[in-house]
């Protein structure tokens, strides 16, 4: 629906691939994220969605294909280059700042991204303190601003990694399994985070998951990955139907159902 | 409301206790013998030292044994400013550090491309080759003979002035070094120790980031280089041998590297030690090491984290 709104889409994905050895790791991926989108990626362990973002962010060289933000090519740029034209992105392994304090690891990133990094003699102490509060209460962790963040429970941290790349403020939310590792309750409290965040915030999110049954309700569009290929990008009534879909989740039509 | 009680405190009483502990620095030239009192200066010669290595090893994660080689960059800079091109006391105090700075990028250049132990090790070599120089040049470094007969302003020369010109630069250099790191840089400095790939997504050059850390860190060893050619009127080749940048480690990890007062008290335990044992045994750093294993395993954060934690421990149980 946005896409009739928008002219150009914000992050367009061009026969994105790469491959390890003789592994196919990705495979000409197609894509295009328009602004206030909220899309997720699925597939099976191994499909190839970690990598996929590690090659929009920077993190890996693409061998084939384009990526391009904003009108830009940023194909083959660094992590922070790419991080400061504003492609914020969350890991699936929880990477935080653990030794220093809850409302530190919220300022880092935004101090970074308001170019406050070189900002050797004004002290940091109450810089951006409301933004860092007020991104704390989105996330739920006000309570915690406090404490030392690799003393949080897990489904908290899992929070707090969610928080560090929204405090960068970015044009484009990668989320990388926000749900790894959670509870189911604490699951269904993040999908509704994360949906108020696109409607709220109107945020434009990609999101990775797993599991099938958490994207349904919430994405506009789903993408299925398999084996480093993309099987499938359509809007969740299509994705239940698509026979190839199914077939690569076979074993696990009880979600379907359900 | 947290805030405000934190800054009711922690800070009031952080701020007193500084107050306190200069006014008894001030004191001391009245109370303590010459010797004492050198032993004093050295103390806070040394801690300098052991606050630009933490900035490193604390704040930066990282682990330098090179660190001696730009501290005799900062002594040498002093001592042939003055005696080869004549150039005033002071200009050649103030310039020393800059010089030092200079020498700091050029080897951080190289050094911040390598992690953890490569880091370490290319350190140490940078070090030496530091220490090959000033040991081989003749013509400018005199070798290992070292270099003696600096020139000293007549004011300074007595021990206590000495001793209050080194209290007033490293106080001044302190403050520096703790303004700069309550800073946004030093924020994310903490950010990179802990998690420099995080960092790296949020849109920092965490390599760049390290090298002005190091650059930094050789400015304000080379001030502590500078302070201590004057105080002995001589410099030596073993200024940059690893085993002085091994001292300084000694420093950072006897007082507690996660504290910004750690190397200062790192500093002040291992002079007094120096001096007390070696009244009784020629085998100091046998005894050294002892304290030093038995610091690493039972004070695992340093005498200062260690206090910090009692204290912080006593306060949970309120």
């Amino acid at each position: 629906m946005s896409e009739d709104k928008c002219v150009q889409p914000l992050l367009e994905i061009k026969g994105l691939g790469i491959s390890f050895g003789g592994l196919q790791a990705v495979k000409d991926v197609h894509f295009d994220v328009y602004e206030r989108q909220l899309l997720s990626i699925i597939g099976p362990n191994g499909a190839g969605k970690t990598t996929l973002f590690n090659l929009l962010t920077g993190h890996l060289k693409p061998n084939t294909g384009h990526v391009i933000f904003d009108g830009k090519n940023i194909t083959g740029k660094s992590p922070d280059q790419i991080s400061r034209m504003h492609i914020g992105r969350s890991f699936q392994k929880t990477s935080l700042f653990p030794r220093i304090s809850v409302y530190e690891n919220i300022q880092v990133a935004i101090l970074t991204s308001r170019g406050k990094s070189l900002n050797l003699f004004s002290p940091a102490r109450d810089m951006y303190r409301e933004e860092v509060y007020q991104v704390l209460e989105t996330v739920g962790l006000k309570e915690n601003v406090n404490s030392i963040a690799g003393s949080l429970p897990h489904g908290a941290q899992r929070r707090l990694e969610i928080g560090i790349t929204l405090a960068s403020r970015p044009r484009v939310v990668l989320l990388d399994e926000p749900a790894a590792g959670l509870s189911p309750e604490e699951t269904e409290s993040l999908t509704q985070l994360i949906q108020m965040l696109a409607r709220d915030q109107q945020l434009t999110i990609v999101f990775i998951e797993h599991d099938v049954g958490v994207v349904i309700s919430i994405s506009e569009k789903i993408m299925v990955l398999h084996h480093g290929e993309l099987i499938a990008n359509d809007v969740p009534s299509e994705i239940v139907k698509n026979k190839e879909v199914q077939r690569v989740y076979l074993g696990e039509e009880s979600i379907w159902n359900s | 409301m947290e805030y405000l009680n934190k800054i009711g405190r922690s800070r009031v009483f952080g701020w007193g206790a500084i107050v306190v502990v200069l006014v008894v620095m001030c004191l001391l030239p009245f109370v303590l013998s010459g010797g004492w009192l050198s032993s004093v200066t050295e103390m806070l010669i040394l801690a300098l030292a052991g606050l630009a290595v933490n900035l490193i090893v604390g704040y930066g994660g990282m682990v330098t044994f090179g660190h001696a080689g730009l501290y005799a960059v900062g002594s040498y800079a002093f001592a042939l400013l003055e005696l080869s091109l004549g150039v005033p006391f002071a200009i050649a105090m103030i310039l020393a550090p800059f010089i030092t700075a200079i020498a700091g990028a050029v080897v951080g250049w190289f050094c911040v491309r390598l992690t953890s132990h490569y880091f370490a090790l290319l350190t140490m070599a940078f070090g030496m080759i530091i220490w090959a120089i000033i040991n081989s040049w003749y013509s400018v470094t005199n070798g290992d003979n070292g270099l003696f007969g600096i020139p000293i302003p007549e004011m300074l020369k007595s021990i206590p002035s000495y001793y209050y010109f080194t209290l007033i630069v490293v106080t001044v250099s302190a403050i520096i070094m703790k303004v700069i790191l309550s800073s946004p840089y030093g924020v994310i400095l903490r950010a990179i120790r802990e998690n420099s790939t995080r960092v790296n997504f949020l849109g920092v050059n965490v390599r760049n980031y390290k090298w002005l850390t190091f650059t930094l860190s050789a400015f304000f060893i080379g001030i502590a280089g500078a302070l201590f050619a004057g105080f002995t009127n001589s410099v030596f080749p073993q200024f940059a041998y690893w085993t002085k940048s091994g001292e300084f480690l000694v420093v950072v990890l006897l007082g507690g590297m996660f504290s910004f007062i750690g190397p200062m008290v790192g500093s002040v335990l291992f002079v007094f030690l120096d001096k007390v044992i070696t009244a009784y045994t020629v085998y100091w750093p046998f005894v050294l090491g002892m304290i030093l294993i038995l610091c690493t395993i039972l004070f695992r954060a340093g005498i200062v984290g260690f206090i910090s934690e009692k204290v912080l421990r006593q306060g949970d149980r309120q």
